[in-house]
């Protein structure tokens, strides 16, 4: 058995590489006083970790699937992907909480500690296999959450944010460990294997199943944001600091997509009843989540609220890939993810210079921004119309990945719904995009904090999204060989 | 020779990024630049049409590229030109020739203006020339961004929202289509031609897309609309029009000349050679709705043209009306119906053209388009004793554009009419009342104009520059060569259109 667990634990480095970086950033934290001179340490000891996380994570690429730790929790590519992503994410953030204003000086080492233990839970959730594993990721990964929101502490739409999130986040948890403890009861197992085999066997039209799998979808809906569970999220990420936001949108996005894969995937294989109805809940979730998420953005003048809800909307469109995830869903989802990730980056970025200058988020100091910063604007711009789904950017990959995943298993319709839906989100889009290219700039107000390291980030992010718009064979290829431990 | 597909698509890129090398401040060396990498792009179309095998049906095979590009999906960079593409490439080459001329007066940020005008030009030849279904949805959705911005930054009052409306009219259209597009890519035979548009030709379908619904038939039908929708409100046919009076009246003098020139054409360019061909038999069954909507197009174009007082809005719905007979012809699919399509795509894009080019160089002297200003006083008036000159080219050209014969637009409308009347005999009494409305807005229209005695302000406006005058004339030498010689064109597109109809002969 130790030596089990010790073997079990080379599989799991990158996750205690994680976990070492969030401790030795504590421990800097405490130890050093609190000066320029620390912070820099702590921003290179944090970008080490997660480039040491990052190719770990790589090096696992090449094993076999397999559960470790009792089975509790799996290590297979798909998990490995996406937290390949998630680790992506927390990089890019973490450059635009060194540039943003929007987190005091005092408290930027602690957002790193956070997000880095925030990164943890959206890891172990990614690749959870049974109940216990995954309700401790959504609390870790929550928990930390509510102390993001909230780091903007002498702001008071910041702690308004936290505290909503908190309730909200408190209300879903308990309805979704309910859920769990029903599953528990009717299958008497909290593994995942379990429960596949109890679902399996299930026949006709069980009530109490399909119930108790509808609490334990709110806890991850929750998280994902999807309707009907989204109505936090536009107030959470307007109050939020903008890196927040941006980190908000990104990594736990991205874990709960992951977990809801994997449920929708694993526990669903069969044909019975049960899966019906679980796939036409999702299949009408996403519906109605790219829909109410276009449609609120639209009027939308704060930009953060306006990307939230944009975020709500794509998240609609990968639930699509979640529906398909035993065709090309699974390699869509994993583009649309990675994409998604670049393209919140850039527009995060440029939204936290706005937020610089002028301390506000709102449309309208958007405007000339193409003609007095023309790398910024170009960058804005391109991560607008690659949101939108435009050629030839990687954005439109990532949706026809998707949509042509859903034509293959002939859902029609939710093609159909997701095509008008790109359309409404070009609206909005286009309305951002417009103020800043057509309309003149007040002044010549140049962003102070916008400095050359500045450029070549978010130049740096903005190439793969015009790289992967035209040469995304290799990565396609690359995630159309994941695989998804099932057992 | 077998680059020169290549060449002609990659040439303005090049240009694009030599002027983006240049300072913006050196506005002369930029306009040179555009001016000459358009040039060699006219040269490498002349060059192609020139080697064009007039026998061969299908795609030249001299000029056939094919390289892969995704693996994984199949898809290719694969470009080739027929005797369909053929007519319009030279026209593209021909009018951004024309236009980088017609905008050296353009002052507001230089380097861009022509940058996104040569990216439009890469754009337009890559949607004539792409043989695959992907690439030819990228080029046909890229070419959005630069029209966007031309429109948008460089256009008149209202710039910004005609500049959306056609955004977001276009967009609609075309992701119906990507829709199709997939959907043909699942009922590909042999997945290596999944995307390959001449595989999906001939209207077959395998086995399993037509178990997904039900019958062939149903799967024709349903794609063929999502097809018929990105394309016509590309056209634009009547009931998708309405973001072109927009975009034509706010866009830049040259932008409208691309604009109705030739990006119209990618519409019908489209019906021939992806919805027609590959859905034959829907195409057959509802040809009758194509020309009934090509009819009203003719009809609603036409007297909206009347009503207009502004003279850009009115050449801009004569532009819905004259694309409404390539509908017609298209829906003959008869010998010279379809021949009469593709040459009318040729000629109205010479025509058009010269009329949005003259109320450019008006335009550009009075800084209003009134024909009647809204106050009711005249806008013009008297130019034909002021300007002479121009009143000859402006002349040329409204008399093409009315279909005079002599001129080139009489030949394609005669041969649609020809063509149509065999199978839509009361269609095509119908349409024919078009012409004659045809030549009443624009006779009136000229009468206004032109006719009684110059105003002071009129008088004040100098008559057309050197400049101004080269890039007429090869317009002008066109419309009339072409009107009283049309072989030069009608022999190249002969063999491919035959084909198509006997294609489409087979389903009816």
């Amino acid at each position: 058995m130790t030596i089990n667990l010790l073997t079990n634990l080379s599989f799991y480095i990158p996750e205690m590489i994680a976990i070492v970086t969030m401790c030795s950033l504590l421990f800097m934290e405490t130890a050093y006083a609190n000066n320029e001179r620390r912070r820099t340490f702590v921003y290179v000891t944090g970008f080490i970790g997660m480039l040491l996380c990052l190719f770990s994570l790589y090096k696992n690429l090449g094993i076999d699937s397999q559960g470790i730790f009792a089975n509790a929790v799996v290590i297979d590519s798909f998990s490995t992907m996406m937290k390949m992503t998630m680790v992506i994410g927390t990089l890019g953030t973490f450059y635009i909480s060194h540039k943003s204003i929007d987190i005091y000086d005092e408290l930027k080492s602690e957002y790193l500690i956070m997000a880095v233990g925030v990164l943890v839970g959206g890891m172990l959730l990614a690749s959870s296999n049974n109940m216990l594993t995954l309700y401790l990721g959504v609390e870790t990964l929550s928990i930390l959450s509510y102390v993001m929101t909230s780091l903007k502490r002498r702001d008071h739409l910041s702690s308004e944010a936290g505290i909503k999130y908190a309730l909200y986040g408190g209300v879903t948890a308990g309805i979704m460990l309910f859920g769990m403890s029903h599953l528990y009861g009717l299958f008497g197992s909290i593994q995942f294997p379990d429960i596949i085999a109890g679902i399996k066997a299930l026949e006709g039209f069980n009530i109490a199943v399909i119930l108790s799998l509808l609490m334990f979808f709110v806890g991850i809906g929750y998280k994902i944001a999807c309707f009907p569970f989204h109505m936090w999220s536009p107030d959470v990420y307007q109050g939020s600091p903008v890196p927040v936001t941006a980190f908000f949108s990104i990594v736990p996005k991205i874990a709960g997509i992951a977990v809801v894969a994997r449920v929708t995937y694993s526990f669903f294989g069969t044909e019975n009843m049960t899966t019906q109805v679980w796939n036409s809940m999702i299949a009408v979730i996403a519906a109605l989540t790219m829909t109410v998420g276009n449609l609120s953005a639209l009027n939308q003048k704060s930009v953060k609220r306006m990307l939230a809800f944009s975020s709500i909307g794509h998240v609609g469109l990968i639930l699509i890939g979640v529906l398909t995830f035993g065709g090309k869903g699974m390699s869509s989802i994993l583009f649309y993810t990675l994409i998604y990730t670049f393209m919140t980056l850039v527009a995060f970025f440029v939204t936290t210079m706005i937020v610089n200058r002028t301390g506000s988020d709102d449309a309208i100091y958007f405007r000339g921004l193409a003609k007095t910063h023309p790398i910024l604007g170009v960058s804005m711009l391109i991560a607008l119309f690659s949101l939108a789904g435009l050629p030839p950017f990687g954005g439109f990959i990532a949706k026809f990945n998707i949509i042509s995943s859903a034509v293959g298993q002939g859902l029609y319709t939710l093609s159909v719904i997701a095509a008008i839906n790109s359309v409404i989100s070009l609206v909005y889009y286009l309305k951002l995009a417009r103020t800043m290219v057509f309309d003149d700039a007040d002044g010549e107000a140049k962003i102070e904090s916008y400095s050359l390291a500045s450029r070549v980030y978010v130049i740096g992010m903005v190439i793969p999204i015009i790289f992967l718009g035209l040469f995304w064979n290799n990565i396609y290829h690359l995630y159309s060989s994941a695989k998804i431990y099932l057992n | 020779m077998s680059g020169l597909l290549n060449w002609i698509l990659w040439t303005p890129v090049i240009g694009i990024l030599a002027i983006l090398l240049i300072p913006s401040k050196n506005k002369m060396a930029i306009r040179y630049t555009a001016l000459a990498t358009t040039a060699v792009t006219f040269v490498w179309t002349i060059l192609l049409y020139c080697n064009f095998d007039t026998s061969v049906a299908g795609m030249q095979p001299d000029f056939l590229v094919k390289v892969p590009w995704i693996g994984d999906f199949n898809i290719f960079y694969s470009l080739g030109v027929d005797g369909i593409s053929m007519p319009m490439t030279i026209l593209t080459g021909l009018l951004f020739f024309i236009c980088i001329l017609s905008s050296w007066t353009v002052e507001k940020n230089v380097k861009a203006y022509f940058a996104l005008l040569l990216m439009l030009q890469s754009t337009v030849f890559g949607v004539f020339f792409a043989l695959d279904f992907f690439l030819f949805y990228v080029y046909w959705e890229v070419m959005l961004l630069p029209m966007f911005f031309l429109i948008g930054i460089w256009g008149g009052e209202n710039r910004e929202y005609a500049a959306v409306k056609f955004f977001l009219y276009t967009f609609f259209g075309s992701i119906i289509m990507l829709i199709g597009i997939i959907a043909l890519y699942y009922s590909a035979e042999n997945p290596v031609d999944a995307f390959n548009i001449l595989a999906h030709q001939g209207g077959k379908f395998t086995d399993k897309t037509v178990m997904l619904f039900g019958s062939e038939w149903a799967f024709n039908k349903l794609f063929f609309w999502a097809m018929f929708l990105g394309f016509a409100i590309k056209v634009p046919v009547f009931p998708f029009h309405t973001w072109l009076p927009h975009a034509h009246v706010q866009a830049p003098t040259a932008v409208s000349v691309i604009l109705a020139g030739v990006l119209l054409k990618m519409g019908t360019y489209g019906f021939l050679r992806i919805a027609f061909p590959i859905f034959p038999a829907a195409a057959v069954e509802y040809s009758t709705i194509i020309a009934v909507l090509g009819v009203i197009s003719v009809l609603y174009g036409a007297f909206c043209a009347m009503a207009q007082s502004d003279v850009k809005k009115l050449v801009a719905y004569s532009s819905v009306s004259h694309m409404g007979f390539v509908m017609m012809g298209m829906a003959a699919m008869t010998t010279q119906g379809m021949n009469g399509a593709v040459l009318q795509m040729f000629n109205h894009g010479t025509s058009t053209a010269m009329m949005f080019l003259m109320i450019g160089v008006i335009y550009e002297r009075s800084h209003h388009r009134w024909i009647v200003r809204p106050d009711g006083s005249k806008g013009y008036g008297g130019l034909a004793k002021h300007m002479p000159t121009y009143t000859t080219i402006f002349i040329i050209g409204m008399f093409a554009s009315l279909g005079l014969p002599g001129l080139s637009g009489f030949i394609s409308e005669a041969l649609i009419f020809l063509g149509i009347y065999e199978r839509f005999t009361t269609i095509t009494v119908i349409a024919v009342m078009g012409l004659l409305i045809g030549a009443a807005y624009l006779l009136w229209m000229y009468k206004r104009m032109f006719f009684g005695e110059p105003s002071e302000e009129v008088l004040s406006y100098s008559d057309m520059n050197y400049r101004e005058i080269a890039y007429m004339l090869p317009l002008c030498v066109a419309v009339i060569v072409f009107g009283v010689y049309p072989s030069p064109i009608l022999n190249i597109m002969r063999a491919s259109v035959g084909k198509l109809v006997e294609l489409m002969a087979q389903f009816q």
